[in-house]
C-alpha cells in the first residue's frame, strides 16, 4: 500500500508527450497498441491514452489490421505530442499524414538492390525520386 | 421480377402499405410470445379478476405489437470503388495489405473511415463485406460474427428449409448481416421462394417477416398460393388487404382498373381479380366455392 503510492506518482525531469507503439502479445506473437505517453515511461508502461492498435501479423483474409482513433489523435497532436518515427511510417501509409520520406527512400534502395542483383554490371538506376 | 421505382409506385414505407400488411400479419399472441430457448425459470402463476385479466392482455398487445415491427426491405447496395491515391513506387515493400478503422465513438458506422493499402501502393476504400468485418472486429454486435456462418450458404439452406425452420433463419439472418447487404437479399429471397413453393405461409403469420414476404410475392405477381391459404383459413379480409395491396402496385393491370370503376367489396372483387391476374384460377374458383358452402352451412345450421 505505502509503496504502491510512491510508484504511481512518478515525476520526471523534463519528456514530452509521444505517440507511439507499445508492444504486447507473446513470445513470437507481437500486438502493437498505438498510445499517447511521456517519451520517458517504459514503452510498456503506464501511458496517458490508447489511441489504436496494429496486429503486424496477417489474419485469414491476408491483411493486417490496424485501428486509430483518429479524433483522440487530431487532439493530442494539438496539444503538441510528437510521433515515433514507425507511428509517422504507419501513419503515413494511411493517408491521415503525407507519406514518409523514408518509406519512399525505403521503397527505392530495395527495387536498386533487387535491380543490382538482377544486373550486376553497368547498372544506371532510374533518376533520383523526390522526397517530400 | 420488376424493380420497385420510388417516383409512381408506393415504397415498403408508406403508410398505406404498412397498415395493410400490418393487418394481414395477423395478431395470435400465443404465437408471438411462445416459450423461446432460455435458462429454466420456475413458471409464475398471478391471480387475477377479469378486468386485471384484460389490462394484462392489452399490455401484451402493445408489447406484440413491437415485436411485429417489419425489418426494413432496401435495394441491393452499390459496391464501393474508390481510390484515395496511388503511389506506385511503394510496390514491392510489403507483402500483405493494411486495413485502416477510423475507430472514433461518436461517428455512425455508415459513415466511417476504413480504408486498405494495398502492397501495390494503392490506397482505396474498403469493399462492403471488408467493412462490415472490421466494424464488428471494433465494435461487436451481438449475435453477429466476423465471419458470415456457413448455414447461408445455398446448399445448406435448403436443410434448414427441410426443417421448417424459416423463422430461425430470418432472425438470425437479421442479426448477421445490414438490410442491404446482397447476402441478406439473397437468403431473405430463397426463404420466400420456399415457402411459396411448399405453402408454408403460416409459418411466417403473426411474425415480423410476414409483411416482407408478401411484398416480395406482390412485386412478382406470385400471389396465388397465399390467396388459397388465406381463403382456406377463412380470412376475408386478409384476401381484400392483399388484392388492395395488388392494386396500389400494379394500378395498370385490368381488375384495379375494374375495381375503380365499380367500387367492388369482398367477394365480388375476390372473384375479378381471380378472372384477370391469377394463375391458378381453377384452384381459387374450388376454395371460393367451399368456403361459401362453409358460409351456407354454418348459417343454415
Amino acid at each position: 500500500a505505502l509503496f504502491a503510492g510512491n510508484r504511481l506518482l512518478k515525476g520526471y525531469r523534463g519528456g514530452h508527450v509521444v505517440i507511439r507503439f507499445a508492444m504486447g502479445g507473446c513470445t513470437n506473437r507481437p500486438f502493437f497498441r498505438i498510445v499517447a505517453a511521456h517519451s520517458r515511461r517504459a514503452r510498456d508502461g503506464k501511458y496517458l491514452e490508447q489511441l489504436g492498435c496494429l496486429d503486424p501479423l496477417p489474419n485469414a483474409h491476408g491483411e493486417r489490421v490496424a485501428g486509430l482513433n483518429l479524433e483522440r489523435l487530431r487532439h493530442w497532436l494539438g496539444c503538441g505530442a510528437q510521433l515515433s518515427r514507425p507511428a509517422e511510417k504507419l501513419l503515413g501509409l494511411a493517408g491521415f499524414l503525407p507519406l514518409h520520406p523514408m518509406t519512399v527512400t525505403g521503397a527505392e534502395r530495395r527495387r536498386r538492390r533487387a535491380q543490382e542483383t538482377v544486373v550486376p554490371a553497368a547498372d544506371v538506376s532510374p533518376g533520383p525520386g523526390d522526397a517530400f | 421480377p420488376p424493380a420497385e421505382g420510388k417516383a409512381a409506385k408506393p415504397s415498403f414505407t408508406d403508410e398505406a402499405v404498412q397498415n395493410l400488411l400490418y393487418r394481414m400479419t395477423g395478431l395470435n399472441l400465443q404465437k408471438v410470445f411462445r416459450p423461446v430457448k432460455r435458462a429454466l425459470k420456475p413458471p409464475k402463476y398471478k391471480l387475477m379478476t377479469e378486468a386485471q385479466l384484460e389490462e394484462a392482455t392489452k399490455k401484451a398487445i402493445e408489447e406484440a405489437k413491437v415485436k411485429l415491427i417489419m425489418p426494413p426491405v432496401l435495394n441491393e447496395r452499390e459496391p464501393i470503388d474508390d481510390v484515395l491515391a496511388e503511389d506506385k513506387f511503394l510496390e514491392g515493400t510489403e507483402t500483405t495489405k493494411y486495413v485502416f478503422t477510423d475507430l472514433t465513438y461518436s461517428v455512425p458506422h455508415r459513415e466511417r473511415f476504413i480504408v486498405v493499402r494495398e502492397p501495390n501502393g494503392v490506397l482505396r476504400k474498403a469493399t462492403w463485406e471488408e467493412r462490415d468485418r472490421m466494424i464488428q472486429i471494433f465494435f461487436p454486435k451481438e449475435g453477429r460474427r466476423v465471419i458470415p456462418p456457413v448455414i447461408f450458404k445455398d446448399e445448406h439452406l435448403v436443410t434448414v428449409f427441410q426443417q421448417d425452420r424459416h423463422e430461425d433463419i430470418l432472425n438470425m439472418c437479421i442479426a448477421q448481416f445490414e438490410p442491404d447487404s446482397p447476402d441478406y437479399i439473397r437468403v431473405h429471397h430463397r426463404t420466400y421462394d420456399d415457402i411459396e413453393k411448399h405453402a408454408k405461409y403460416d409459418l411466417l403469420r403473426s411474425t415480423r417477416h410476414f409483411g416482407g414476404m408478401v411484398w416480395y410475392l406482390v412485386n412478382r405477381k406470385k400471389t396465388d398460393g397465399l390467396l388459397i391459404d388465406m381463403i382456406q383459413r377463412d380470412l376475408l379480409d386478409d384476401t381484400t388487404s392483399l388484392i388492395t395491396l395488388y392494386h396500389m402496385l400494379h394500378p395498370e393491370c385490368q381488375s384495379a382498373k375494374e375495381t375503380k370503376e365499380g367500387k367492388l367489396q369482398g367477394v365480388d372483387l375476390i372473384k375479378v381479380f381471380v378472372k384477370t391476374e391469377s394463375q391458378k384460377e381453377g384452384y381459387i374458383q374450388l376454395a371460393l366455392q367451399a368456403y361459401e358452402e362453409a358460409m351456407a352451412t354454418s348459417t343454415a345450421s
